[in-house]
């Protein structure tokens, strides 16, 4: 009986909460309350929606040596995923780089492959998170000539059933992760450690297969980073992924070495 | 692990490191201990990516209530009764501060004009508790108003921001 306004009225702490404006004894009974509250739950999170335009509004650039720090911690910090999650159970492989990220709960059965599949799914979530966030939009500053990915697609894909994910490195540097879906017909696409390029030679990623070559898209400059997530949609059993570079007007077919070539 | 996952988070980083810093730092003052919660800010959600849960509301809201809860428990934790009070004693500042820092982007003139249509005391509630990391409780004490008045001003406040923000729930 320490706080009886708040078992009277709990739901009137909805914003105290929202703001952790809550001593933390506060907090948690107010989260048991919400355990057991869904409209409560609910209007929690659209409050958040809103304190996090505060946070926003005020961003301030952190020291470059920053990200430095983090990214370094990364390297070394496993992630963790969630045990009790449904996944459809289904068979997990491992074959190589490629991972059926989707079977991760029934691999627990095999404790040798779970930090693996355990490993996917979480790249697949933090995947996810860059798409939620646009960063397909903007931030890359990626010229894509036919790969406009909306967020939308790229989300269905990473959450279609059979999501599949492989990695590759690239000839000369750089790293790509690959989520494809076959029954989506289509992949979503990323890369890292891109080497840059002269002005006057531009990657251009292409699927090759029966279907003949098809230009997937072209990134005249790695910004550093991170390119992607980009769409490649028409993907056909078969199909390899090809990364080339190429003069910077593009080209209708790879004419220069494959830098990357993925069997999808 | 893949390095495919870092090049992702990498994504990530540039994408969000500003607004953590802005709103960790806004609540801690301190630039050290602001990179310090920033960093373990970032180390979670690398860490914890898949429990991100997109029916549960936006990622950027995941990550802000994230970031805001581990600077005001940092504040609670580490600042002693007696900085408290002083600290106190400065705090009436985050909307102007706000105002100033918003002229650069639509976006941020936009918030500034939200919290400019709340009432007083529901901007002072929302800014003292938001930005300054105190409790309903304090922020009573501070305002000299009753507990019970924070508390509803501050949902109150919160309603309105959403909607004037136009933030689907």
């Amino acid at each position: 009986m320490k706080r009886p306004q708040l078992k009277r009225e709990p739901h009137t702490l909805a914003g105290a909460y929202a703001m952790d404006a809550i001593s933390s004894e506060d907090r948690v009974r107010f989260e048991r309350h919400l355990a057991r509250c869904a409209e409560c739950a609910q209007e929690i999170a659209s409050l958040r929606e809103a304190t996090a335009r505060l946070a926003t509004a005020i961003a301030q650039t952190p020291p470059p040596d920053l990200k430095e720090r983090v990214m370094a911690a990364a390297a070394t910090t496993r992630q963790r995923f969630p045990v009790t999650a449904a996944v459809p159970a289904r068979s997990a492989w491992v074959k190589g780089a490629r991972i059926r990220t989707r079977a991760w709960f029934h691999s627990l059965a095999w404790r040798g492959r779970l930090v693996v599949a355990a490993g996917a799914v979480a790249a697949v979530a933090v995947l996810g998170v860059a798409v939620v966030f646009g960063i397909s939009n903007g931030t890359m500053r990626q010229q894509l000539s036919q790969a406009q990915a909306s967020s939308q697609q790229v989300a269905a894909v990473l959450t279609a059933r059979d999501a599949t994910m492989m990695t590759g490195t690239v000839r000369g540097g750089g790293t790509v992760t690959v989520v494809m879906s076959h029954s989506m017909h289509a992949l979503v696409f990323t890369a890292a450690g891109l080497h840059a390029l002269p002005a006057s030679r531009a990657y251009e990623l292409w699927l090759i297969g029966s279907a003949g070559d098809r230009l997937v898209g072209m990134f005249p400059q790695p910004s550093g980073h991170m390119v992607g997530p980009v769409i490649a949609s028409g993907l056909r059993s078969g199909d390899h992924l090809a990364l080339t570079v190429e003069p910077a007007g593009g080209t209708s077919r790879p004419t220069s070495p494959m830098m990357l070539d993925l069997v999808l | 692990m893949a390095r495919g996952d870092t090049a992702a988070f990498d994504a990530v980083y540039e994408q969000i490191a500003s607004s953590v810093f802005g709103v960790v730092k806004r609540v801690i003052r301190d630039p050290a201990q602001s990179e310090e919660v920033t960093q373990d800010v970032l180390l979670d959600i690398w860490q914890d990516a898949s429990k991100f849960d997109a029916e549960r509301g936006s990622a950027v809201a995941w990550v802000m209530t994230l970031a805001h809860r581990r600077a005001v428990d940092r504040v609670r934790s580490v600042q002693k009764e007696a900085e408290r009070e002083r600290r106190v004693a400065t705090a009436d500042i985050p909307y102007d501060e706000v105002a100033e820092a918003v002229e650069s982007s639509l976006e941020r003139e936009r918030v500034s004009r939200c919290l400019g249509s709340l009432t007083e005391l529901q901007r002072e509630s929302v800014t003292l508790a938001y930005y300054g990391g105190y409790t309903y409780g304090q922020v009573a004490g501070l305002l000299g108003v009753p507990t019970g008045t924070i508390k509803t001003r501050m949902r109150d406040a919160l309603i309105r921001l959403r909607d004037c923000l136009g933030v689907a729930s």
